[in-house]
């Protein structure tokens, strides 16, 4: 199982984004370029339509393949009342000719992307990832190299974390208190639930972008506290 | 990774197999000093596409294999034989299948027994039995040569080591004997160099034959 939440963000303010990761989780970033290509099952192929998703992770020396399965929502008024969207999720890592074999089984290809950006991995009360990155297509069959923006000017952030039906309610906490430091930037919802850009963004950018304690060091930390205190999320 | 051959068991024209020659086969193991240590299994599910209408399954893959061998605990290998394929993937894609539903494992073979140990070699003799069934449907032997991983540079040791075999085994008059395939790894997309995957490829190379054996067994009678 899963917890997440997405939002979107303009390109102009990821830096500033980028600042405020880094002085919350106190880690790297690491710089995600994952080709994600969807298949579905062919019109005859199972009693019901079937989609898996084949990642190829081109960030590393030798790119390296993973089979995703997305399930289904978790569902009822308990799951409703949720601000976290906690859903079935099962991964495999698998050799490179996993495409190939599911092109033979009757899978087609749906539809493939090419995501480029970062990502921060870190522990706050769960294993909590966040991506930003922009989602591009690409103009002909796996060209990877000539992808562009599906959305020029907006990325994508996404806040992901294991879980299962023993502690997803202690995630869905972790996740829900992370995504309130990022509030000042971006709103962060169930995925499906549009919310825009949020009108703090550029003022909360500002304030990242420039030297919060005037010493001319860009301290990440200084401007940090300085965003939550002004956001009413800290008291003195 | 050291090499290693998987045997099958062939019985003769108008014979069958049965435990009696597992037995033998175990004891001659013993008998040229090979020191028993421990148990080894592997699994073989045969995949068979759903379909809404009964004549479409037919354009799907009917020679889906997934393998899951005693080398390799997290990982599972799905071997397509037709297309000259096989990944080599964790053993949660079997939960991915399930849930897909595209494809269901309808038949399992599980293949297990004792391992012995013979100098630099490991012999592997294993029970084939259906899955939920103790009944015997046929023999495998892996035998592996643990100081080589190259294919071609290990195959005259091996073969010299089968021969052995095969020659201390015909002493006890048995009414078959072990065959050796040797697919064609290239087409699979395999190097000299051995792996897991070349293990698969030769279990899914074998599986006709097993199959033809174990359907041959009479079915015990009370």
């Amino acid at each position: 199982m899963e917890c997440v939440v997405q939002g979107i963000i303009e390109t102009q303010h990821v830096e500033a984004l980028e600042i405020l990761l880094q002085g919350l989780c106190g880690v790297h970033r690491e710089r995600l370029r994952i080709h994600e290509l969807c298949l579905k099952s062919g019109p005859n192929l199972g009693l019901v339509a079937s989609e898996v998703r084949l990642l190829c992770d081109l960030e590393q020396p030798e790119p390296t393949w993973t089979v995703r399965h997305i399930g289904g929502a978790m569902r009822g008024a308990g799951a409703e009342q949720l601000s976290v969207l906690v859903r079935t999720l099962a991964e495999s890592k698998v050799s490179k000719n996993a495409l190939r074999l599911f092109y033979s089984l009757g899978y087609k290809l749906d539809h493939e992307l090419l995501r480029v950006g970062f990502a921060f991995h870190f522990q706050r009360g769960a294993q909590i990832t966040v991506t930003v990155s922009s989602v591009n297509k690409m103009l002909k069959l796996h060209t990877t190299d000539e992808a562009v923006p599906v959305t020029p000017g907006i990325q994508l952030v996404e806040v992901t974390a294991p879980a299962s039906s023993e502690n997803y309610t202690e995630v869905v906490a972790a996740v829900s208190s992370f995504c309130e430091y990022l509030a000042p930037l971006l709103h962060l919802s169930k995925p499906g639930v549009s919310t825009g850009v949020v009108p703090t963004a550029a003022a909360a950018a500002a304030s990242l972008m420039s030297d919060g304690d005037g010493d001319g060091d860009g301290d990440g930390k200084e401007v940090v506290w300085h965003i939550l205190l002004s956001c009413g999320l800290l008291q003195y | 990774m050291p090499i290693k051959w998987i045997l099958h068991w062939q019985p003769n024209a108008g014979t069958t197999v049965n435990s009696q020659i597992l037995a033998e086969v175990s004891q001659c193991a013993e008998g040229i000093n090979g020191i028993k240590e421990g148990r080894w299994k592997a699994t073989i599910s045969f995949y068979r596409a759903m379909t809404r209408e009964q004549a479409n399954a037919n354009e799907f893959p009917r020679d889906f294999l997934g393998i899951s061998l005693a080398e390799q605990p997290g990982k599972y290998y799905l071997v397509l034989k037709g297309q000259r394929l096989v990944v080599e993937a964790e053993s949660s894609i079997q939960m991915i299948m399930e849930k897909l539903q595209s494809y269901k494992t309808r038949v399992a073979l599980n293949f297990e027994g004792n391992q012995y140990q013979l100098g630099d070699f490991q012999l592997r003799v294993g029970k084939v039995a259906p899955m939920q069934s103790e009944s015997l449907r046929g023999i495998v032997m892996e035998m592996e040569y643990l100081p080589i991983s190259s294919w071609e540079k290990s195959h005259q040791i091996m073969g010299e080591f089968f021969d052995l075999w095969q020659e201390a085994l015909s002493k006890r008059s048995l009414p078959g004997h072990f065959v050796h395939i040797e697919p064609n790894f290239s087409e699979f997309g395999l190097s000299d160099q051995y792996t897991s995957q070349h293990t698969a490829v030769q279990y899914a190379s074998i599986m006709a034959q097993t199959i033809a054996t174990a359907q041959s067994v009479q079915p015990v009678r009370n």
